[in-house]
């Protein structure tokens, strides 16, 4: 190692001068040979606040970072300045080394000569002046450096999942699997999520719950269940602290039936006097107060509609509890109940819901017979649904036309500018479907556009493309479409202009809206609860799109499956192992969760409580106290951006290694 | 007479705009040698202060770059960059100095080119404008 102009300290005493070392990298010859090396270092070595120079060819080597090691710990600098490459590129090398040398790492400063100097500056004169300058610059920053130390605090290594279908599910088993606890929040009675509902799944088109029923079993009996903790009929309403270390509060509202004694017999069912219209349906038949949601629904006990119930309408009726085999099974004295857990990190898993139909009220739905949603047809063809798999309307006769509209209410800036992603394909299955059940019906599609990406769902695209009973018509606006039942007839009439022009007219005796895919109801109030955003079409926001899809805006939030963003199940579950991935590399049990000091700091004394810091902070890392009314910031939390440094009207906080002293510095050393 | 070179203190966020520059760096793009570069961590971080500060201290123009509308690290650091920057043309209108000598842009990490020709831009700006006039 080559050391030119060496410099020791001596600064006329001024015994508070702090020592300042400035190594200058050649680069190789990348640096070296597009300056006037020695002009350089006898102008850094004459500048205020340096106390020596010293060149090395390759600083970021193995014999460079040794060098400058030792160098370090002979010398003993107060402040290391290292004139090289971009702070983008070395930074974090240079910070280690300095670990190594026992110096705190923030106490150095880059300047990137390499990349803002010698590489952008023809004249080699022009450049020297310029390396110099920014040299100057770091020289006069680093002085107004303060050792800053990491730290370290304690996490829970649990995890709270709101939403139990596929996505929340998957989630809770590999978090369980690891030996974590995972409690799985459910809003309604079953887990399984929409694809219970289904009776076939695209693109193998396998059965939907036999495909989810080994997952929900392993969930409630299997080898790792007793690591999940599962609360039906529950719904979060408050989260507190932060990542590592939340506190949730979950209302649990009563299933009126303990669910540890029941064993799910239905001998219940029958002697109830109370109908009820089955939500999970969707209105379409009618079920009993006490009833299970569906058959085969898991877990396997049934719950008692309260709205309905006599017994909750001020009626004395025992009928269910008389027919039950089972001591204490029917629990008409449970209450709501509010509980509280401890958990490092939080799944988002609330799925999807159907964009409401009446919103596009050319399309019939609610005033011509014969037409529904995609959901409420998942619902006809599953063998445990109203008709009990047989395509037909209700109380009517199978179809011998089914008109199915793709696109509705998707790539349309009208009402949802995004495309729902799964349509196409859940169009194709239902023509399969309808094909297999009732071969020779016809089956009109009337879509927008047709997306069918990956190397499975070609095939079903394929066979609906093959049906010679199957037509497909393309349009442009939906507004283009007219469905409505004429006069006294039992069908219905579909008037359509084509994508050129062309107006046509049929009748159908059924028609399938795949209507768009829309952010779950509550989704605006459940975003609030969890202080996380959403993004403009309303879906739970990532951190970043492409980068960490899974993570929201606050750390220790995770996102998987269709609240997120429209997406097949595949994607769902893809997810889900992402945020259990993240979860479980993130927060390890028995090691601590290191805190970066680089964030922001409230000079309490100086807050006047004003609350701009905890506005503009984008991830709610700043809190007023309630009883001191000054804000602070949770160094967990905060990412170090400075926008509530900059914004504090009294100048109250300081955004460590971006502080105004050292900024200020900095700017002036540059223009010296 | 040699021509005026205008003294420039660019702030640039670390995510976008930083790494542009770097870009312009690594494809060897000369630009002008008298703007000096500061990196905050987003855009967000510059206070007015440190404008005032450096038009105070000599510079004759001031560039703030930032990740593109929508882009930054930090979700919303540059629409308050947008804010803020307004706010400070007007105070540097009351004090006297010309509105354009304070240039908000916006800069991607892959915009190497662009980042360029914002130096240049300026700078030829500048060079219309003069020297700034009033120095304490
Ligand atoms: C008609 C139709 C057919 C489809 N067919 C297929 C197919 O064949 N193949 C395929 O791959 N994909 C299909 N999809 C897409 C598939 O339904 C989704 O990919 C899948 O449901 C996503 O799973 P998820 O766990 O993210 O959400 P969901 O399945 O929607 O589950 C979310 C769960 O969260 C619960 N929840 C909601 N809000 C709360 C709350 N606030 N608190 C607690 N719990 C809450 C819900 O009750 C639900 O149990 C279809 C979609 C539609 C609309
Ligand atoms: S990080 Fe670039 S503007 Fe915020």
């Amino acid at each position: 190692m080559e050391n030119n102009a060496q410099h020791e300290g001596n600064h006329g005493g001024q015994g508070e001068k702090l020592k300042t070392s400035v190594y200058f990298c050649r680069c190789g010859s990348n640096i070296a040979s597009r300056l006037n090396e020695n002009a350089a270092l006898l102008k850094i070595e004459c500048q205020r606040d340096v106390s020596k120079v010293k060149a090395v060819n390759l600083l970021c080597s193995e014999e460079g970072k040794e060098f400058l090691k030792n160098d370090i710990m002979e010398d003993r600098p107060d402040r290391v300045v290292i004139a090289a490459c971009s702070p983008r590129e070395h930074e974090l090398t240079f910070r280690g080394v300095l670990r190594d040398a026992d110096m705190n790492p923030y106490l150095m400063q880059m300047a990137n000569i390499r990349e803002q100097a010698v590489w952008v500056t023809e004249d080699i004169d022009e450049a020297t002046e310029k390396a110099v300058r920014l040299v100057r610059a770091a020289v006069s920053r680093v002085q107004k450096h303060e050792p800053l130390e990491e730290h370290e605090i304690e996490v829970c290594p649990d995890v709270l999942i709101i939403g139990a279908g596929p996505a929340g599910m998957k989630a809770a088993l590999s978090i369980a699997q690891s030996g974590r606890k995972a409690v799985l929040v459910e809003k309604t009675p079953v887990v399984g999520g929409m694809p219970v509902l289904y009776e076939e799944i695209f693109p193998n088109l396998e059965c939907g719950p036999c495909m989810l029923e080994p997952m929900m079993d392993e969930i409630l009996h299997g080898e790792y269940s007793s690591n999940i903790e599962l609360l039906t009929l529950s719904e979060v309403d408050e989260l507190l602290g932060f990542y590592g270390n939340f506190v949730a509060r979950i209302r649990k509202t009563p299933r009126y039936v303990d669910m540890d004694k029941c064993i799910g017999c239905a001998e219940c069912f029958e002697p109830c006097p109370v109908q009820v219209r089955n939500t999970f349906n969707f209105g379409l038949d009618v079920k009993k107060a006490i009833s299970f949601p569906f058959l085969g629904a898991l877990p396997n006990a049934p719950y008692i509609d309260s709205r309905k119930c006599l017994r909750f309408i001020g009626e004395e009726c025992t009928m269910c509890r008389e027919s039950c085999p089972i001591e204490g099974a029917i629990a008409y004295e449970q209450e709501e109940e509010m509980i509280e857990r401890k958990v490092g990190a939080v799944l988002v898993a609330v799925g999807a819901d159907l964009y409401d139909p009446t919103n596009i009220p050319n399309l019939g739905y609610g005033k011509a017979l014969g037409v529904y949603t995609s959901m409420e047809f998942e619902r006809l063809l599953s063998s445990n649904g109203p008709t009990e798999g047989k395509i037909k309307n209700m109380g009517g006769s199978p179809p011998s036309s089914v008109c199915i509209v793709h696109c509705a209410g998707s790539l349309d800036e009208n009402h949802k500018e995004y495309c729902s992603g799964i349509c196409c394909q859940t169009a194709f299955k239902f023509n399969h479907m309808i094909e297999s059940q009732l071969p020779g019906t016809r089956i009109i599609h009337l879509y927008k556009e047709l997306v069918i990406p990956g190397k499975d769902d070609f095939s079903l695209h394929h066979e609906a493309k093959d049906n010679p009973n199957a037509e497909f018509v393309r349009y442009e606006d939906i507004r283009d479409i007219n469905i409505y039942t004429p006069g006294e007839q039992e069908n219905v009439q579909v008037d359509y202009r084509d994508a050129s022009g062309r107006e046509g007219s049929f009748m159908a005796d059924m028609v399938v809206l795949c209507m768009a895919l829309t952010p779950p109801a509550g989704s605006e109030e459940l975003a609030l609860k969890l202080g996380i955003p959403l993004d403009s079409s309303g879906f739970f926001e990532e951190l970043h799109g492409r980068l960490d899809s899974v993570q929201s805006k606050v750390k220790g939030v995770y996102l998987a499956g269709t609240c997120r963003s429209p997406m097949d199940i595949q994607k769902a579950l893809d997810q889900s192992m992402a945020s259990a991935g993240y979860i479980l590399s993130g927060l390890v049990v028995g090691r601590k969760l290191e805190v970066k000091p680089t964030v922001a700091e409230v000079d309490a004394d100086r807050c006047g409580g004003c609350r701009i810091c905890v506005s503009v902070c984008p991830f709610k890392a700043v809190e007023i106290d309630g009883e001191t009314g000054k804000s602070s910031v949770n160094a967990v939390l905060c990412q170090g951006c400075g926008t509530c440094v900059a914004a504090c009207p009294s100048g109250a906080i300081k955004g460590n290694h971006f502080t105004r002293e050292e900024i200020l510095a900095e700017i002036i050393g540059g223009l010296r | 007479m040699s021509e005026f070179e205008p003294k420039i203190v660019g702030f640039l966020c670390n995510w976008c705009s930083y790494a542009g520059a770097d870009k312009a760096g690594s494809a060897q793009k000369p630009y002008p040698a008298s703007i000096s570069l500061v990196r905050v961590m987003c855009s967000g971080r510059v206070e007015p202060e440190f404008v005032l500060e450096a038009f105070n201290n000599g510079a004759d123009g001031v560039l703030l770059l930032a990740c593109h509308p929508g882009d930054c690290h930090y979700k919303e650091g540059n629409i308050r960059a947008l804010g803020r920057h307004e706010v400070v043309v007007r105070i540097l209108e009351q004090l006297g100095i010309e509105g354009e000598r304070f240039v908000l842009e916006y800069v991607s990490a892959s915009e190497g080119d662009r980042f360029v020709r914002l130096v240049e831009d300026m700078t030829d700006q500048l060079r219309k404008l003069g020297p700034l006039q009033i120095r304490r």
